[in-house]
């Protein structure tokens, strides 16, 4: 074959990668995998924290409060204060991993729908639903923050219960943009056929995060 | 399709017999001189030897000075390990050496032009054994000599002085255990083992009584321990061995090594009582 | 006119081909980075500065306003919102954005072709490590003299800090970002990577994190060491924040580029290409890049406790308020040993290439080489706390960990037998990339025993803190791996660049490197045996010839670096121009043209053998199959004459 009849025949091979929905599904699939590898590093790491300064209780200050054995305050008679800080109430921090679990759920469900082929009427509300719960978890969360009956400079504990908020918080927020997309796909029609993999992957997402938030959420109340 | 795998299972086995007749033996063949074992051993002595001199002579040399049986002990390590290293890294340069002068083609006068291929030998089952077993063994030494040295620096001696050592950004203070004497000044007498208690009021220093051959970290909120045993009369250096910011390079102080009376008579000088200082001497663990 | 040529000019692209993107560059995201900067700026100024806040949470601020702008204007993002739009790419979209039709300026925009990627990575090292050169200078300068007054004592600190994190990003992407990304998917027989949209951000993302780590500078520097230890790296000047925020973008490029390797080589490997038959170099690849994913969480995890730690006054490292200083230490090493890996085993992978190629032999013992590389990683996560011998952390733990470390020393001794057992009565042919290789053992294994007297839990009770460590890391770093790297950029530069590189001029580049390693870095062992320790910028005059060696010998690594340099750049637009196969070597990016067309391969290959089959079989059979089948003898231009 002549040199131009090879490049138009690359030509009509290539350009945009031409591969079947199945390998891009395999192929995201791995990826997302390996990246929820990562995040469980992360979040290992955030309970090797948590464990370790507790344990340690440096100075006495995992529950620590402004009065500590380094700043001692005195009361009236001038007797020293040593309370700890009061802990968060674990009401607000298991309904949001409440929350963001449903989220997961009805994003599971909208994949079940979609791969059994069903139309995007039965995958749009659900996915719908599942964008309000997420935001809901995150308005929840940034909610918890003004009603703590500590701030970020009380100490170990106090510290480290901020953290996995704000954690909460990057990681919710990357179920939104997922959520989003797949409720908006979905209304369009663009969840149909093969695409069901792409809300396989939200929920593969989607329940990732609530289960470690969940995890989170257990050892920050019961763990204290 | 598996008559053509095993045809091609033949074609390697009659290459493989083919190559084992081409290449040298390590061995054997011709006169000694000529042996590629030869050439490689007498590179591998070369090499042995230099690194053993450099090891007998050069870290002596160059080590600021011991004042303890613990820097004793590192110096000695240093020696060993420079030692042991030398054939190893002897056999690797020996073997690459060798190879180069040996089998250097220069792809028949134009530099353009690859030589042709090489002995298609795509391993030597009996040179990774040994290779794998000599490595073992080394590390398996490797791990006594540490193991060995860790233990026996860490028993606590009987008369062993116990003093604190804070660090705090940029300057070392010590405080002489029960005589209640501070001092910027670290004096120790010669022949007792000393239990330095250290830690730190600000950042993470890095207690180093540099001749004294330990070190160890002065953490905020923790207190961290080490014990030397100094042998020698004569002053020595405290480095701080971790950046603790602006000043560090300046964190430092001379220490000495004194005979016993004389540290009696410098704790009195500083005002500890007679009482205090016997405490402190005399205080068995 | 080569069949690219050809291709490219046959391709018509509709009008609106690109949609946003035909208008995002590099000078956009500039633009974009910095206005949304100073909106960053703004917020935190004037939002979030409460009187507690101090300026840390501004700078902090800034910075990630910079970095998602820089982004943003780039088009890293365009995809995510049409995903979410439901507005798809269309296949001249990915036409345009694999950069087709756009000449010279596809390299200063987002562009998804590997090869694209590749060179950007490219250029993007040599700009990086210009810099921390150029620091390194300075800092040797400084140490002239033992009471020298050029520097201050902030700045220097400030520049031992940052040379230090810049070239351990370098290090980490000089061989993974110019060759994972530019010759790894030609190695296996793909088409571009499993992402290439992911690939364009890991660049993008990488350039993005540079600006604040040196912007540190003008705001006090960092003073705590690239390693930025806490508390004391709590309490520093607000350029540690910048510090703090070029690790965490840092860290998410690399995550990025470590699954896209990973997904690229499980899944598109071409017909007959089994894991068996995968080029070492792919193995080194693919192994760092796991590292790399395990390692980095961690990294960003201590990074980003230490972000809060400042700007909003948590505790996780502040003993007065039930932190510890160990607590970040422990974190960091987890990341920290693990990395030095992953800046190995690529560089180990490419110059086992260049061993083979230039011995005309095939890889000795090549499970046994995939086996080391494997061991090195499995027993780089179980090393980390031999950093923390003399921190006083759990001293029962000093044992078990000198174990681990000096277990590390069988599979690398397994590493250095195939390298010289590949060497093995070969017919060397002595070119450049082969210097190099020779260099690297020879600096490998002084770096490596030297490792073997630190993790000696005694003796490292002398040398922890001391230039010894650092003389240490960079035998193994500089002398080992970013040699290693050099004889990659050697080796793959008439595939990348399509001319030979100048040999003459490289070889009086590689005699002042090698000569100026071995000056450099005994000096700085002279310096730890001596007792000086490290990061300080004036010394007792009792070091003063051992740094004065070490200071000779770093002008004259500058200048074979430069010569180097030079000679890259002059062949670059000046040399002899190359056929596909200069080195007549068996591997697939070797039987592609050179230059490599869009798809890397006109036709897609069919593997049979893996690429060491010299003196197995006829000199020019390669990894293709044996009877090339009419379009590729054009591949291989038999037929219109050879190329």
């Amino acid at each position: 074959m002549s040199t131009t009849e090879i490049s138009e025949a690359g030509q009509h091979e290539g350009g945009g990668h031409h591969e079947s929905p199945r390998e891009r599904h395999k192929k995201e699939h791995m990826a997302l995998w390996l990246f929820i590898g990562g995040d469980a590093v992360f979040f290992a790491l955030e309970i090797f924290f948590w464990f370790y300064l507790r344990t340690l209780n440096v100075n006495g200050m995992w529950l620590g409060s402004a009065c500590s054995k380094l700043n001692p305050c005195t009361d009236g008679l001038g007797n020293p204060i040593t309370s700890p800080i009061a802990k968060a109430s674990g009401i607000y921090t298991l309904a949001i991993a409440g929350l963001i679990i449903v989220s997961a759920l009805f994003i599971w469900q909208a994949e079940i729908q979609a791969r059994s082929g069903a139309h995007r009427k039965a995958t749009t509300p659900l996915l719908g639903l599942a964008v309000l719960f997420c935001l809901a978890a995150i308005g929840l969360q940034i909610y918890q923050f003004q009603v703590l009956p500590f701030t970020t400079i009380d100490g170990a504990y106090a510290s480290l219960f901020e953290f996995f908020m704000g954690s909460n918080l990057a990681h919710f927020l990357l179920v939104l943009v997922v959520a989003t997309g797949l409720f908006n796909r979905s209304r369009i029609g663009k969840l149909e056929h093969s695409n069901w993999y792409q809300a396989h992957l939200g929920r593969l997402w989607a329940v990732w995060v609530a289960a470690s938030a969940t995890v989170l959420a257990l050892i920050a109340t019961f763990l204290a | 399709m598996s008559s053509e795998h095993h045809e091609e299972e033949e074609f390697h086995a009659d290459k493989r017999e083919q190559i084992a007749e081409q290449v040298e033996p390590f061995f054997e063949g011709g006169p000694i001189w000529k042996r590629p074992f030869f050439g490689v051993f007498i590179i591998w002595v070369v090499m042995t030897v230099i690194g053993v001199l450099i090891g007998l002579f050069v870290p002596v040399h160059v080590l600021d000075g011991s004042s303890s049986s613990q820097q004793d002990s590192v110096k000695l390590t240093i020696i060993v390990f420079t030692i042991v290293a030398a054939p190893v890294s002897g056999i690797v340069y020996g073997i690459a050496a060798y190879s180069l002068f040996k089998w250097n083609k220069r792809g028949s006068g134009k530099l353009d032009t690859p030589p042709e291929d090489g002995p298609a030998l795509r391993g030597h089952g009996p040179a990774t054994v040994i290779w794998l077993s000599v490595s073992i063994v080394l590390v398996v030494f490797l791990l006594f000599w540490g193991m060995m040295v860790l233990s026996s620096e860490g028993t606590p001696e009987g008369n062993a002085i116990r003093m604190q050592v804070v660090g705090q950004q940029w300057v070392w203070t010590f405080h002489y255990g029960s005589t209640d004497i501070t001092s910027t000044q670290l004096v120790l007498p010669i022949n007792r083992q000393v239990e330095f208690e250290v830690s730190s009021k600000d950042v993470t220093h890095g207690f180093w009584p540099v001749q004294l051959g330990v070190q160890v970290d002065a953490n905020p909120g923790f207190t961290t321990t080490i014990a030397a045993s100094p042998n020698k009369l004569g002053k020595f250096d405290v480095r701080c061995s971790q950046l603790c910011g602006l000043e560090h390079a300046y964190m430092q102080t001379t220490g000495r090594v004194v005979t016993e009376k004389q540290f009696v008579h410098w704790l009195a000088q500083k005002g500890a009582s007679k009482q205090a200082i016997m405490n402190f001497t005399t205080d068995a663990k | 006119m080569t069949s690219t040529e050809v291709y490219l000019e046959n391709t018509v692209l509709g009008p609106k081909a690109g949609g946003l993107y035909r208008h995002q560059n590099f000078a956009t995201g500039l633009i974009s980075g910095v206005v949304l900067g100073f909106v960053g700026w703004v917020i935190g100024q004037e939002l979030l500065q409460g009187s507690n806040w101090g300026s840390d949470m501004t700078v902090t601020v800034t910075c990630v306003g910079w970095v998602l702008g820089f982004l943003l204007g780039m088009g890293a993002f365009n995809a995510v919102g049409r995903w979410i739009l439901g507005r798809d790419e269309d296949h001249e979209d990915q036409l345009y954005g694999a950069g087709v039709g756009q000449g010279w300026t596809r390299y200063f925009k987002f562009c998804t072709d590997h090869k694209v990627v590749g060179i950007q990575y490219l250029v993007l090292v040599m700009t990086l490590f210009g810099a921390g050169g150029a620091m390194a200078m300075m800092i040797r300068t400084q140490l002239l003299s033992p009471h020298m007054n050029w520097l201050s004592p902030q700045s220097y600190n400030a520049l031992v800090s940052i040379h230090g994190m810049v070239m351990i990003i370098a290090t980490i992407i000089m061989v993974s970002g110019p060759f994972a990304n530019f010759i790894m998917p030609i190695m296996i027989g793909a088409k571009d990577m499993a992402f290439p949209r992911l690939n364009a951000l890991s660049f993008w993302t990488v350039v993005a994190a540079v600006p604040p780590i040196l912007g540190s500078f003008f705001v006090g520097g960092v003073d705590s060491g690239w390693t930025t230890y806490a508390p004391l790296s709590v309490q520093s000047f607000p350029g540690q924040d910048m510090f703090a925020i070029t690790i965490c973008t840092f860290v998410v490029s690399v995550t990025v580029a470590g699954i896209n390797t990973l997904v690229t080589v499980i899944t598109m490997r071409a017909k007959g290409m089994t894991m068996g038959r995968l080029p070492i170099f792919v193995w080194g690849s693919i192994i760092a890049g796991g590292l790399g994913l395990y390692a980095m969480p961690a990294f960003l995890m201590a990074q980003s406790a230490l972000i809060t730690d400042r700007v909003v006054g948590t505790s996780m490292y502040a003993p007065a308020q039930g932190g510890a200083g160990w607590l970040y230490e422990n974190c960091f090493w987890i990341m920290g040993h693990p990395e030095v890996y992953v800046i190995l085993l690529p560089a180990a992978g490419a110059l086992i290439e260049i061993a083979s190629t230039f011995s005309r032999k095939p890889v000795f013992s090549y499970k046994a080489m995939v086996g080391a590389m494997l061991g090195i990683a499995g027993l780089a996560i179980m090393v980390w706390a031999h950093h923390m011998f003399t921190t006083g952390w759990a001293p029962t733990l000093a044992n078990p960990f000198m174990l681990t470390t000096e277990l590390i020393s069988i599979p690398t001794g397994v590493l250095f037998l195939c390298m010289v057992g590949t060497i093995w009565r070969g017919n060397i042919w002595a070119r450049l990339p082969m210097y190099f290789l020779y260099l690297f053992l020879w600096n490998f294994i002084i770096g490596g025993v030297t490792g073997i007297y630190l993790s000696d839990v005694p003796a490292d009770q002398y040398f922890h803190g001391n230039m010894f460590v650092t003389a240490h890391f960079h035998f193994t770093l500089l002398g080992g791996a970013m040699i290693g790297a050099a004889g990659a950029v050697c080796y793959w530069f008439p595939k990348v660049s399509g001319r030979m590189l100048n040999e003459r001029v490289g070889k009086w580049a590689f005699w002042l490197i090698a000569i100026g390693i071995q000056v450099t870095y005994y000096g700085q062992f002279l310096e730890g045996f001596e007792g000086m320790p490290r990061r300080v910028v004036n010394y007792n005059p009792l070091f003063q010839p051992a740094n004065v060696m070490s200071t000779m010998g770093a002008y004259t690594l500058m200048a074979g670096w430069l010569i180097l340099l030079y000679a890259i750049i002059h062949s670059w637009r000046n040399g002899v121009v190359a056929g596909p196969n200069p080195w007549h070597a068996k591997s697939l990016e070797w039987q592609t043209e050179t230059p490599v067309p869009l798809e890397n391969f006109l036709v897609d290959p069919v593997v049979t053998r893996d690429p060491y089959g010299y003196g197995e079989e006829a000199p020019d059979a390669t990894q293709l199959t044996p009877e090339p089948v009419g379009a590729a003898n054009v591949l291989l231009g038999n037929e219109e004459g050879v190329l």
